[in-house]
């Protein structure tokens, strides 16, 4: 039976690993090889590397400590940041990593996913849906400078362009660490067929539990609860397994090591 | 010494950095002697069936793969849409034939309510006289992404098996020839003591 996915996602700036509240005021917490390095350690599922500024600095994605990183691990990687062109995308599969993550040029050029899908396959595509409240109460994809587009319209078109995956985050929830933004995940989960994967607002294991437990999902990423807590992808994941979730626990996978 | 197949699609980097972990000597190549002095042959893929096949043709890689495994009996492991095109047949974008070492067609998933791709880390079943059975106690989930899947013509050239809306072919295995539609170079320790199994068991 699928696994459900825990997934820490490494937001950086090009330089260093950083964390936002509410996609704002990024704070530097630390150096992406080591802290790749410690999850992998922690037999992670997965993990979402984005450079978060690349886009708006018009810059490429740091690739040499893509590489570095999955020299090191043996781990599934979604790389995203500043991606406009199959050049760049070669660049990341090149450099292991086993998909682009894409948001400003889906939501630019959504024939652009169906080039990639063309010459990678669908699975080798996330995109990135930043979903933020409206005041009428519907989610609306924000982009820093880009107009917003109901999650609707742009869910179905990037579907049909041949995306692989949503990576879905919540703005508002965004580092707040008070739980996932269930409803958001709710309307998604009916939208499409493809692999979601929630993001933003956990702070500890229980909200994954009521995730799980309030929407047909199966991965969850996040970030400030690694950097600001205690607990572990491991710590969530024995959380969801005493709730009768399926999930892969690295102390089955140690047992044997 | 063992070639990694290059054909211009997949992740080969990360299946040689698997290797140098195993300290199995390889290197990445398309040229005929590198196919002839290699004791071991790995196919990865990642990307459409239908392109692949026509890269493996024009590269003259249809011919050396069949002319080593089926003449000189060399060891093949293919990985993911390596191990589908093994097949002899698949569908996508309109169909086109594959290496045909394994009988079987690869289709896309249908079932409804499923989320498709297949992504994420799955649990093997029905392995354990197989070729995989051989790794010995471990955990038995892999990282699988996938959107099309083996169907074998044949069972005895299933070696596991993997649960997603129905039974899925995990791995495919006859003779010197092995598939895996998981990927053991992203599959952490279980993924890597697999990968070892291969060696040991080609020796």
């Amino acid at each position: 039976m699928l696994k459900i996915r825990i997934i820490p996602v490494l937001t950086f700036n090009g330089l260093a690993l950083v964390k936002t509240k509410q996609f704002a005021n990024p704070r530097m917490v630390g150096n992406p090889v080591q802290a790749a390095r410690v999850y992998n350690s922690r037999g992670v599922d997965e993990l979402i590397f984005v450079d978060i500024f690349a886009s708006r600095q018009q810059r490429k994605l740091n690739l040499p400590f893509v590489k570095q990183v999955l020299k090191e691990c043996m781990i599934p990687l979604g790389v995203g940041g500043g991606i406009r062109d199959l050049d760049d995308v070669s660049a990341v599969m090149k450099a292991g990593a086993d998909k682009v993550v894409l948001k400003t040029i889906a939501m630019e050029q959504p024939g652009f996913i169906s080039a990639v899908a063309r010459k990678y396959g669908e699975q080798a595509i996330t995109i990135a849906v930043d979903a933020k409240r409206q005041e009428d109460g519907s989610y609306a994809v924000f982009h820093h400078s880009l107009p917003p587009k109901p999650i609707e319209t742009f869910i179905r078109e990037v579907e049909a362009a041949g995306a692989g995956e949503l990576f879905v985050n919540s703005v508002d929830h965004d580092g707040m660490m008070g739980g996932f933004d269930i409803e958001l995940y709710q309307q998604v989960s009916e939208l499409s067929n493809l692999p979601l994967i929630a993001c933003g607002g956990a702070g500890e294991p229980a909200h994954f539990a009521t995730l799980f437990e309030g929407v047909r999902i199966e991965a969850a990423a996040s970030a400030s609860i690694y950097h600001f807590t205690q607990y572990t992808p491991d710590d969530i994941k024995r959380e969801l397994y005493h709730r009768g979730f399926p999930v892969r626990l690295l102390s089955t996978v140690k047992k044997y090591d | 010494m063992t070639t990694i197949l290059d054909y211009g699609m997949g992740n080969l980097a990360s299946v040689s950095w698997a290797l140098d972990k195993l300290g199995m000597p390889n290197r990445i190549s398309f040229e005929d002697g590198d196919l002839e002095s290699a004791d071991y042959l790995i196919l990865p893929g990642v990307g459409s069936f239908r392109e692949a096949m026509q890269n493996l043709r024009e590269r003259g890689l249809y011919e050396a793969i069949r002319r080593e495994v089926l003449e000189k009996g060399k060891p093949l492991l293919g990985i993911c849409l390596g191990m589908q095109l093994l097949a002899s047949y698949g569908e996508e974008d309109g169909g086109s034939a594959g290496l045909d070492l394994i009988p079987g067609e690869v289709l896309r998933f249908q079932e409804k309510g499923l989320r498709i791709p297949h992504t994420g880390w799955n649990e093997l079943t029905g392995f354990e006289e197989s070729w995989i059975g051989e790794t010995g106690e471990c955990d038995r989930n892999y990282y699988f992404i996938h959107t099309f899947h083996f169907v074998a013509r044949e069972e005895a050239d299933v070696a596991a098996w993997v649960d997603y809306g129905g039974p899925v072919v995990a791995s495919v295995h006859k003779g010197n020839v092995y598939g895996t539609q998981f990927h053991p170079e992203k599959s952490q320790a279980t993924g890597l003591k697999l990968l070892e199994t291969f060696f040991k068991r080609c020796a």
